[in-house]
């Protein structure tokens, strides 16, 4: 058996060997550390190995002869193993990246290199605290080594200041050290827990001592400035190493040395965690530079770490999981974002924009982030989970909520990297050959290992097993992204096919609506990209991504896989929505709100589960306990972000309208159904809630309407094709959660029929306008004009979609308007359905404004030449064209079996069916009598007019009576811009950006917040000093005030 | 209800009847507008000559096909939604195709022909036409408010939407019209009315006698012919749904025309006496005070 004190031998030894023998050779260094690094590797692979296949108990290495606490034990168990293999991984990876460092500086540097990573190795497997101080003291001397041997002197300041932190933290460790002997007269952990199963205990100065000490190699806010020096000044292969493996150490030691100070002082320790997690990613929203940014990432991290550490008590034999995990995902993670940095050699983010053109960096950087953030399939996302599960159950709201802003906030400076490097303009671009690349796909092939391992650990292999097909099926187009974009497209549209035959017999009632339009409706929007040419790189990982997660919520049996599917959709459909050229900011803007929103869901889905003991099955929603209001809310929020009901709609507009012209109709027409869905399964799980004494759905009926009427005011008022589709799905949504709101037969059958029919139409009118878009290069609706002659089909497309979106019969939105007022009616809602009913008044606004500035009215000069929408625009529109007439003819299609499984839920005053005719107990109307009569009045009118009018001459187009004036140009007789004006004097004043200026304002808080605080916590040494003294000085006064 | 064919022929009837009281009542109207500002006026017979020389005209131009369709469709919406409505109460022969829908239906259908009308004037080209469509569009946006009030109250108060019903429950004397048991949603139905009529003080939409402007600008001919016919026709449908809904219906001929020219007497008077607001002025004028009688008059039923 391989015992613990060979790796101390060999680092030594090798060490001096290296100082001694170096005079040979330049290369000899980097072989010598690198055969020592490898056999140090493998040791410790060796014994994870050990461990895991066979269970060894844990072994522990008496030196000098003697056991412990005569003499200093090193211990191995699964733990250490588990640290140790990350730590020495890190080691072994970095290599090639000090290759430069060592190759400059000479020998120097790889000694230190090793014993800094030999330091780290004894810290996780000391038993002893003199020697835990010795190993302390090596890591920091190896560090300060690496600085200050560069040969270039920049390094100095950074160097020293991190010589005298460690050093005042090195005089705190030794002062505990030594309190600790004198109280227990032991320095062995062991033996100290032994004697007193409480450790050190509180009012202990020992502990205090050893606390602070633990703490400040955790670099904790706001006594960590000097650490985030070095992180920004030092080079990549220094910085990863310090945040992956010394890192680890540190929060390892904590762990270790958590029970000598005993169960009083977890507290401090989660708060200390906390404050840092919470405080450095509010100063990483605010920094410029890559490096600074990423260390403070790390210090964030490791706080996070910290804070689950300290929450032990709390979270049981969890602990280690979700520590566990987030350490082992960082180390690879963060240290792959360190070495990618290293590699393209950018000070300030935005300069990343100049590696758009290499969609390996793309990937390597979407990969690190998204698994660092916890989002699936990585397995941060099982380890938050659990974390949040855990807190709910013990009530400690705060901690949550803490922990789910420090989260949302880190999301928001880590995804606004990734959108600059895809999307920021840059005059220069960089290319990285794929060879320097190649060594970080061994932390790809790593992280893809844990991905696998951990859940696989912990026991959620039937989570894995559901999930697997189709996220294997999706990330497959990750490695198929080279195939033409013809091919990828036969091959999605197929699997989306593929997938609805399977679930399609298994699914019922809502499930199976909502099947359709996901996954036919997809198929059918999907028959768009046959237009493109080439490869389209990253147009199908990212669509097949969304399309598993809106498949995967409908199959979803517990929370978790609901929430894990929730947030691959979300996931899919950010990278489809960065696509779009203008797309960066509202791609950022996008996925903070639907992070926001996941995030408010997943403490509702904790509390759920704490009140239901941990059982995480859909079917709890209905046992929510004691606050299932307060559940209620934060669910409903969470659902109502992804619908963009007022006030969090404003992400919307900008999303919708830079998307792409075949991905703007998915994830208006497709993605924000699912937000419906979570609200149907939420509300029909949960049933009537108040807070407070306020019915919630009375509240969601007004929130719903008054969306509906601003959404639908805005659209009247935009300039711009697509924002003003995007306003209107907003408005529409309004009127699906009103009708939601209801809560009865009529109601739920009037939402269906409003998502459903928003699906048909605005799904058409997206891709009829982008057709339009892609001919004529703007998206200004008075830039346009009179396409009619030149756009006829897509003419037509819009034509047939205003109608059905306004409501007017025949067509297929009057049924939805004669079921809400029947609703309103009902449930005795008249206010808001007058209000509902005036913003479906006021749809007829926006939607002439659409159809007139771009198709009537005067033709421009620069479009006389314009050819219709491309072909494979065009099919899919003559599906949805189809589906809006038989729609119309014959709703109850979809409305008849729609009805009986509501009337399970809602029995009283439902629909009632005679052959085509529709009957509530207020009225009737049937869908097919309404078209034929009015396709037989229409039909004869025409006729007699065509009739009577046989010999009309068609005229040029400026051939109108224009009152003694000639018109000139077509500008100047388009009448296009402001369209609406009177309407803005009248009511402009219903649209003023109350949320737009409310969201600014939050977003400029936290960075003010940054910025002040940034300042001033700058300085130099002194002032670091300083700092460390202060915050020792603070938390002794906190950690024993009011105790004798 | 089972679908007979002859009730197409009894719908043409009814349709042949209120065309002829449609374009009496235009005449009429005129003459007291002008006797009312000392005139002697025109001969009450006018409209039908000036339709048949509309009709007669021969030269005529087309901007396109939905310049084609914009008459077609606004005579299909006025035809339409006539003939979705009952007329006469308790006759077998003038219940149209009140079978395919309810009030819902007839309110939605008023906007099939604004709509298609909307479309044709687009394709005319003609700013102006542009300009007449916004500003309607706008008003009747604004204008529907107290009507969708109005009808919600009815509605609620009578618990049911089908018009057939809503006059069957106003029958047996002048007390149980819809105007004395409900008299608020009928005041503010009334408002709305004068806002969809186009009359002053709300026809800047049309702005006659100055600059011509409006939806019809380039119509002329045959096309002006056909929206000549809708126009006495769509008006005199809503007389019949009003007098239906707030007046308790009628049981024969003369006694509906006889309500419908009183009723049409009203947006007569006050357009002959006001004069016209900008559009914005009628947006903001009928959110205050009409709406507000509108929602008294549901807090009234609930």
């Amino acid at each position: 058996m391989i015992t613990p004190i060979y790796i101390i031998i060999l680092s030594l030894g090798t060490a001096f060997l290296t100082a001694i023998l170096s005079k040979k050779s330049e290369k000899l260094p980097f072989v010598m550390v690198f055969t020592a690094i490898m056999s140090i590797t493998a040791i410790s692979a060796y014994w994870a190995f050990r461990f895991i296949a066979f269970k060894d108990g844990s072994m522990i290495e008496s030196t000098a002869g003697f056991s412990a606490p005569l003499s200093i034990a090193l211990k191995v168990g699964i733990e250490e193993s588990f640290a140790l293999l990350v730590i020495n991984l890190t080691a072994l990876l970095g290599m090639p990246h000090v290759f430069k460092l060592i190759k400059e500086n000479g020998k120097y540097s790889a000694i230190t290199y090793l014993l800094y990573f030999m330091a780290l190795n004894g810290i996780v497997m000391t038993r002893d605290l003199f020697n835990y101080f010795v190993f302390i003291e090596i890591s920091s001397i190896a560090v300060a080594g690496m600085l200050l041997f560069q040969k270039s002197g920049k390094l100095l300041k950074a160097g020293f200041s991190w010589l005298v932190a460690t050093g005042i933290i090195s005089i705190f460790l030794i002062l505990g050290a030594i309190t600790a002997y004198v109280k227990t007269g032991v320095l062995d952990i062991d033996t100290i827990v032994l004697m007193n199963s409480s450790g050190l205990g509180t009012g202990s100065i020992a502990a205090f001592f050893l606390f602070i000490a633990l703490i400040f190699e955790l670099k904790p806010f706001p006594a960590n400035r000097w650490a985030v020096d070095i992180y920004k000044s030092a080079p990549a292969g220094i910085t990863a190493a310090i945040s992956g493996a010394g890192m680890t150490a540190s929060l390892f030691a904590l762990y270790k040395f958590l029970p000598v100070l005993g169960p009083s002082w977890n507290s401090a320790v989660a708060v200390t965690g906390l404050l840092t997690f919470v405080m450095s990613n509010l100063l990483a929203i605010k920094t410029e530079n890559t490096n600074k940014m990423l260390g403070l990432s790390s210090i964030a991290q490791g706080g996070l770490a910290t804070a689950v550490i300290g929450l032990g008590n709390i979270l049981g034999t969890d602990t280690f999981f979700i520590a566990g995990t987030i350490v082992a995902v960082h180390a690879v993670s963060k240290t792959g974002l360190f070495w990618l940095n290293g590699i393209a050699g950018f000070e300030k983010t935005k300069e990343w924009g100049k590696l758009k053109g290499n969609p390996f960096v793309i990937f390597l950087l979407g990969l690190f982030i998204f698994s660092l953030l916890g989002l699936p399939p990585f397995p941060t996302f099982f380890a938050k989970w659990m974390l949040i599960e855990q807190l709910a159950g013990t009530s400690n709201w705060l901690w949550m909520a803490l922990i789910l802003i420090g989260s949302l906030l880190e999301a928001v400076y880590l995804i606004r990297w990734f959108g600059y490097s895809v999307k920021m303009e840059s005059d220069t671009q960089k290319e990285i050959k794929f060879k320097e690349l190649a060594l970080l796909f061994v932390s790809v092939a790593i992280l893809f290992i844990i991905s696998i391992d951990i859940p696989f650990a912990v026991g959620h292999m039937p989570l894995l097993k559901t999930v697997s097909i189709p996220l294997i099926f999706a990330t497959s187009f990750f490695i198929l992204d080279f195939l033409p974009a013809k091919i990828k497209n036969i091959l999605l549209i197929s699997g989306l096919g593929y997938y609805f035959y399977h679930l399609y017999p298994v699914l019922f009632e809502f499930r199976a609506v909502f099947l359709i339009v996901f996954l036919i409706g997809g198929m059918i929007l999907l028959l768009a990209g046959f237009d493109k040419s080439g490869k389209r790189v990253g147009f199908y990982p990212s669509s097949a991504l969304m399309y598993a997660g809106l498949a995967g919520l409908l199959t979803a049996n517990t929370t978790m896989e609901f929430f894990f599917w929730w947030e691959l959709m979300t996931l899919g459909s950010y990278f489809l929505i960065l696509r779009g050229k203008k797309s960066m900011a509202h791609a950022l803007s996008y996925m903070t709100f639907s992070l926001g929103g996941a995030y408010s869901m997943l403490a509702g889905f904790g509390l759920i589960s704490a009140a239901n003991n941990g059982n995480l099955e859909l079917a709890t929603l209905s046992t929510a306990g004691a606050y299932q209001s307060v559940i209620f809310i934060l669910l409903v929020i969470g659902f109502l972000t992804k619908t963009a009901a007022a006030p969090l709609h404003i992400w919307l507009p900008g999303a919708h309208s830079e998307a792409e012209s075949d991905v703007s109709p998915v994830v208006s027409a497709v993605l924000l159904k699912a937000g419906v869905f979570g609200l149907i399964v939420t509300m029909l799980a949960m049933g009537p809630q108040s807070f407070k004494g306020v019915n919630i759905y009375y509240v969601l009926g007004w929130l719903g309407v008054i969306t509906a009427l601003l959404g639908n005011m805005m659209a009247a008022f935009e300039e711009d094709a697509k924002r003003l589709l995007a306003y209107s799905s907003v408005g529409q949504l309004g009127g699906v959660v009103f009708a939601l709101s209801m809560m009865n037969h009529l109601g739920w059958l009037t939402a269906t029929a409003f998502a459903l029919n928003h699906f048909v139409f605005k799904a058409l009118l997206f891709l009829a306008i982008g057709g339009v878009v892609m001919r004529v290069k703007t998206r200004n609706m008075y830039e346009m004009g009179g396409l009619i002659t030149r756009m006829p089909i897509s003419f037509l497309s819009v034509m047939i979609g205003i109608i059905a979106l306004s409501g007017v019969p025949p067509l297929t939105g009057f049924g939805g308007k004669w079921l809400s007022y029947n609703a309103m009616i009902d449930s005795q809602m008249y206010f808001q359905g007058a209000v509902a009913s005036f913003a479906g008044l006021v749809a007829f606004l926006y939607c002439f404004r659409l159809i007139f500035a771009i198709f009537l009215g005067q033709l421009k000069d620069n479009h006389r030449h314009v050819k219709e929408a491309p072909f494979w625009m065009l099919v899919p529109q003559f599906a949805l064209l189809g589906l809006v007439m038989f729609f119309s003819v014959v709703p109850g299609v979809a409305l008849k079996p729609i009805g009986e499984f509501l009337v399970k839920y809602f029995p009283e005053n439902p629909l009632v069916w005679d052959g085509y005719l529709a009957k509530s107990y207020l009225g009737y109307w049937d869908g097919k009598m309404i078209m034929y009569v009015t396709m037989g009045i229409f039909s004869v009118v025409f006729a007699w007019l065509f009739f009577i009018n046989r010999k009309a001459v068609k005229v040029k187009q400026f051939n109108i009576v224009y009152a003694a004036e000639r018109p000139s140009r077509p500008e100047l007789t388009h009448f296009a811009y402001n369209f609406f004006a009177p309407y803005r004097k009248a009511l402009g004043f219903l649209v003023t950006p109350l949320a737009t200026a409310f969201w600014n304002g939050v977003s400029e808080g936290f960075h003010s917040t940054a910025t002040f605080t940034s300042k001033i916590f700058k300085g130099n040494s002194q002032s670091y000093a300083i700092h460390i003294l202060l915050y020792a000085v603070i938390s002794f006064i906190i950690t024993f005030g009011g105790v004798q | 209800m089972k679908f007979e064919w002859i009730k197409i022929l009894y719908a043409v009837w009814a349709l042949l009847i209120i065309l002829n009281i449609g374009l009496v009542f235009q005449g009429v109207t005129q003459k007291i507008a002008a006797r009312l500002g000392r005139r002697y006026g025109i001969r009450w017979y006018q409209p039908y000559i000036d339709l048949m020389k509309n009709y007669a005209m021969r030269s005529s131009i087309t901007h396109g096909v939905m310049f084609y369709l914009g008459p077609v469709f606004r005579l299909s919406g006025g035809i339409g939604m006539f003939l979705f409505m009952p007329v006469i109460f308790d006759s077998p022969y003038f219940q149209n195709f009140s079978f395919s829908g309810d009030l819902i239906l007839i309110s939605y259908f008023m906007f099939f022909g604004t709509l298609g009308m909307a479309l044709g004037a687009g394709e005319g080209g003609h700013p102006y036409s542009a300009i007449g469509i916004t500003r309607g569009l706008s008003q009747m946006t604004a204008a529907e408010v107290p009507q969708i009030l109005a009808i919600i109250s009815v509605a609620v108060q009578y618990q049911t939407i089908s018009i057939t019903n809503i006059v069957a429950a106003q029958q047996g004397g002048i007390m149980n019209w819809t105007v004395m048991t409900n008299p608020f949603a009928t005041a503010a139905a009334l408002l709305a009315l004068l806002g969809s009529m186009m009359r002053p003080p709300f026809d800047v939409v049309l702005a006659p006698q100055e600059i011509p402007i409006g939806p019809p600008t380039e119509f002329h001919s045959n096309f002006l012919a056909v929206l000549q016919t809708n126009r006495a026709i769509f008006p005199m449908a809503k007389m019949v749904l009003f007098v239906n809904i707030f007046f308790g219906g009628a049981t024969n001929w003369p006694l509906m025309i006889a309500k419908m020219f009183l009723l049409y007497m009203w947006p007569i008077f006050i357009g002959v006496a006001f004069p016209r607001f900008r559009v914005d002025q009628s947006i903001r004028w009928f959110i205050k005070i009409p709406a507000v009688i509108g929602i008294i008059a549901v807090l009234l039923v609930r």
